[in-house]
């Protein structure tokens, strides 16, 4: 198994996935259940993040999410990713913020097209 | 292991390889098996003798056999049985028989649905190749 | 060859039997998204496929590569990619540099549906990705160009037929591009594919200039001269010979060195020409000649314009000119001339100043399905350069088109110019990316968007890629960007000196990266360097060749 990214001060992992049918991006949240919102994420410490990211990839060959892998960010709230491709990951791209995830929890995908139209 | 036929033709399953590994320093049998990296033309002067020539695939997408099985259709004219074996999917049926193959080599507990289903697929192709013309 | 119709222009003309076929096709891959959902095929197992029918997991979402077999489309094609960006997508697509186009935002489960609706108008999206043979590309202005020998888009079908779920080559160690032009000008960067075709007419037939192992990505290569005159009957038997060698010798055990260009420079191009010529003394040479019957077959399914025109065509759009400067100012640059002295061929950009470069909307696409469907025999055609293309447009009618194309805010007069940035779609989608390029290629296109200036400073052409996989040709650009990673920070390489055309060309790094904002910055003294040094009529190539690119790095870095 690959080494986990080391955290720095201030800093914790989360996980993260792509889901199998939608390829939408998920976060791993509490009770080990795939979240759409980086703010519903689960915080691990180095430690933790390890086995869980064993329990999660065990659990993805049951097939609902895909490309599992850890994301180190500042523990803030909500984290946030320290690298510029898992910003864009968590927040949307940013040549379109008509698309961001921000303030996308409550819409549903028809309404997402509605508003990109 | 279960043996799936692709050509059609009568297969040869009681037939045990010798690694080409084993073989090379001391040509014997009638069947060998093939790793991907082996040149088909360092079997060329024992040709008459084989009737199995078992090709392996190590991952299904290392896709070296392939030219492997033309080459000894097209190239050396051999006229026995071409079996693949390894990790293949019924995805690959067509490729394997247009290219020569017989046979595939697969675990007893595998699905021949999707290989027959994937065999019976295209009505036509697109490509000649030596083995099968259009 | 038949007459005109609206739908058959520029490309084959499907039969009955080419439609069953991709209908099995669409069974075959629904069969496999089945099977990953049940479980019966793992993820590793599954991807091969899925990209072998053009689905990409992206950063976002799942992407969706349909092909544009050589860049050509119809417009009942084009409205159909316009439904499909509307009801499957977010209302938009993004033309490539390969001549496909790319759907964002697609989720899995309604791939197959989209296939089955892109099947409806001879659509597909087979070996758009996946290390097989991949959409064969060719010339923009085939079939039109004033300069071209000989039309490349039978045989462009031709490979594209052949290469089509080959048995021998569909799991190859790594993907395979093949270009092909007809043209003396080379419009393919044929020097820049693991195949590249220069086709050109002999007392003989058709003649085939071969060059191999060229590429872009992590080792830029300009690809070598093979064979300097393949004969038709042999073509198919060459392309065997090549993939034969490349399959059973090119390596698997290290991703970035499995392109064809890294075998042929291993062991040298005397020797790869050696073991393709053993091949081919080998080869069942009567299953592989192209005869001159399919060659007609194919043909025959290719309708040509009936290019008819009244005789003041030519001097009706003189006067156009004279009387609308704005149109004057586009037609210089945004026209190539046509072989039939009453047409002309007209480049569409899509690289509006400040807009993301290749991208398309649902509206904007179904007003030029609508304007190539009453100016362009219903002909539109994919650049690589991420433009599009009417190839035959009347002269006479040509500022009715150009009215039309204002309306659908398609009427930036760039083409070539600086502003006329080709770009990937870099970290904000891409899965490999390492920095964002659609951003700054908005803010350079922005930065040198008046027409004015664009018209000043002449042809020069910005490429940007957000990685070294190079999808954006950062190395054939006069000026390449380049994004590179620096501890999770975007950064900007810049590259000076690239070509893609005749000239080929790898463009060299000027220095250390810089910030995105400060790249501009280097950009735009390298552009005011150029300006204020020019010699009369000298390209930024020249002038590079002149003062050397220490002259240049000197200037690029005077303030960081």
């Amino acid at each position: 198994m690959k080494r986990l990214s080391r955290p720095g001060e201030g800093e914790v992992l989360l996980l993260t996935a792509n889901r199998l049918l939608d390829g939408r991006i998920v976060w791993l949240g509490e009770g080990e259940r795939w979240r759409e919102s980086i703010a519903e994420a689960k915080r691990f410490s180095y430690e933790e993040a390890g086995p869980a990211l064993e329990r999660a990839l065990a659990a993805a060959a049951q097939k609902e999410v895909v490309a599992i892998y850890e994301v180190v960010a500042h523990d803030t709230q909500p984290p946030e990713p320290v690298t510029a491709r898992e910003v864009i990951r968590a927040h949307g791209p940013s040549v379109h913020p008509d698309f961001s995830y921000d303030d996308a929890l409550a819409r549903t995908p028809a309404q997402e097209k509605e508003r990109a139209q | 292991m279960k043996l799936f036929n692709l050509s059609g033709r009568k297969t040869l399953e009681e037939a045990s390889p010798v690694a080409f590994a084993d073989w090379k320093d001391a040509p014997h049998g009638t069947a060998i098996s093939l790793p991907q990296d082996v040149e088909v033309e360092d079997l060329r002067s024992h040709l008459n003798e084989l009737t199995l020539i078992v090709l392996e695939f190590p991952i299904f997408r290392d896709g070296r056999a392939f030219t492997q099985a033309r080459s000894l259709r097209e190239y050396e004219g051999y006229k026995g049985e071409i079996r693949a074996s390894g990790h293949l999917l019924p995805d690959q049926a067509i490729h394997l028989k247009r290219c020569g193959f017989d046979s595939v080599a697969l675990p007893e507990e595998a699905n021949t649905q999707d290989w027959d289903e994937q065999l019976s697929r295209y009505q036509f192709y697109y490509q000649n190749t030596a083995v099968s013309p259009v | 060859m038949t007459q005109s119709n609206s739908h058959s222009v520029g490309h084959y003309q499907y039969e009955e039997r080419d439609r069953a076929f991709l209908q099995e096709r669409i069974n075959e891959f629904e069969g496999q998204v089945r099977r990953r959902l049940a479980g019966e095929l793992s993820e590793e197992e599954f991807k091969p496929f899925r990209l072998m029918n053009g689905v990409y997991l992206q950063l976002h979402a799942y992407m969706l590569r349909v092909a544009i077999p050589y860049g050509v489309l119809d417009s009942r094609q084009l409205h159909k990619l316009a439904d499909v960006a509307a009801k499957y997508d977010r209302n938009y697509g993004h033309f490539t540099t390969r001549q496909n186009i790319q759907f964002n935002w697609i989720a899995l489960q309604d791939m197959p549906a989209i296939l089955r609706e892109l099947a409806e108008v001879d659509m597909h999206a087979i070996q758009t990705s996946g290390n097989c043979i991949r959409n064969v590309t060719s010339d923009e202005f085939a079939g039109a160009a004033k300069d071209e020998l000989m039309d490349p888009r039978i045989y462009a079908e031709i490979v594209r037929q052949w290469s089509t779920l080959h048995p021998e080559f569909t799991f190859l160690p790594r993907k395979f591009k093949i270009a092909i032009s007809g043209s003396p000008e080379d419009r393919v960067a044929a020097r820049f594919h693991d195949i590249g075709l220069l086709a050109r007419p002999s007392e003989h037939g058709p003649l085939f200039r071969l060059f191999v192992g060229g590429g872009l990505g992590r080792t830029p290569v300009v690809g070598q001269e093979l064979f300097d005159s393949v004969r038709e009957e042999d073509l198919i038997a060459t392309l065997e010979a090549v993939l034969r060698v490349y399959n059973a010798f090119g390596r698997r055990d290290n991703l970035y060195k499995a392109r064809i260009k890294i075998l042929v420079q291993t062991i040298g191009l005397e020797a790869f020409r050696k073991a393709v010529e053993e091949e081919l003394s080998r080869m069942d040479c009567a299953a592989y000649r192209l005869t001159p019957e399919h060659v007609a077959q194919i043909r025959a399914r290719f309708a040509v314009p009936d290019l008819q025109a009244p005789a003041d065509a030519a001097s009706l759009f003189e006067q156009h000119k004279q009387a609308d400067p704005a149109f004057a100012r586009w037609v210089a640059s945004n026209t190539h001339p046509h072989h039939h002295d009453s047409y002309i061929c007209a480049v569409i950009s899509l690289k509006t100043p400040g807009a993301i470069p290749g991208d398309v909307t649902a509206e904007q696409m179904h007003g030029l399905a609508d304007l190539s469907a009453r100016y362009a025999f219903g002909e539109v055609r994919v650049t690589h350069l991420q433009n599009l293309v009417f190839g035959h447009v009347r002269k006479d009618q040509l500022y009715d088109v150009w009215q039309g194309l204002q309306k659908l805010d398609l009427a930036a007069p760039n083409v070539g110019l600086i502003s006329d940035i080709v770009s990937c779609p870099g970290l904000d989608y891409c899965n490999l990316a390492n920095a964002r390029s659609l951003p700054l290629a908005q803010k350079l296109g922005a930065r040198f968007g008046d027409a004015a200036l664009q018209a000043e400073i002449g042809a020069l052409s910005i490429h940007m890629s957000g990685c070294i996989n190079a999808c954006g040709h950062h190395h054939v650009g006069n000026i390449g960007l380049l994004g590179v990673d620096k501890r999770g920070a975007e950064t900007y390489q810049i590259l000076l000196g690239g070509d893609g055309g005749e000239n080929a060309a790898i463009g060299g790094i000027l220095g250390p990266s810089f910030a995105e904002d400060e790249a501009v910055e280097a950009v735009a003294r390298i552009v005011e360097f150029y300006l204020a040094q020019r010699q009369k009529g000298e390209s930024f190539a020249a002038m590079l060749k002149r003062c050397g690119l220490k002259a240049f790095k000197e200037v690029a870095y005077e303030t960081v």
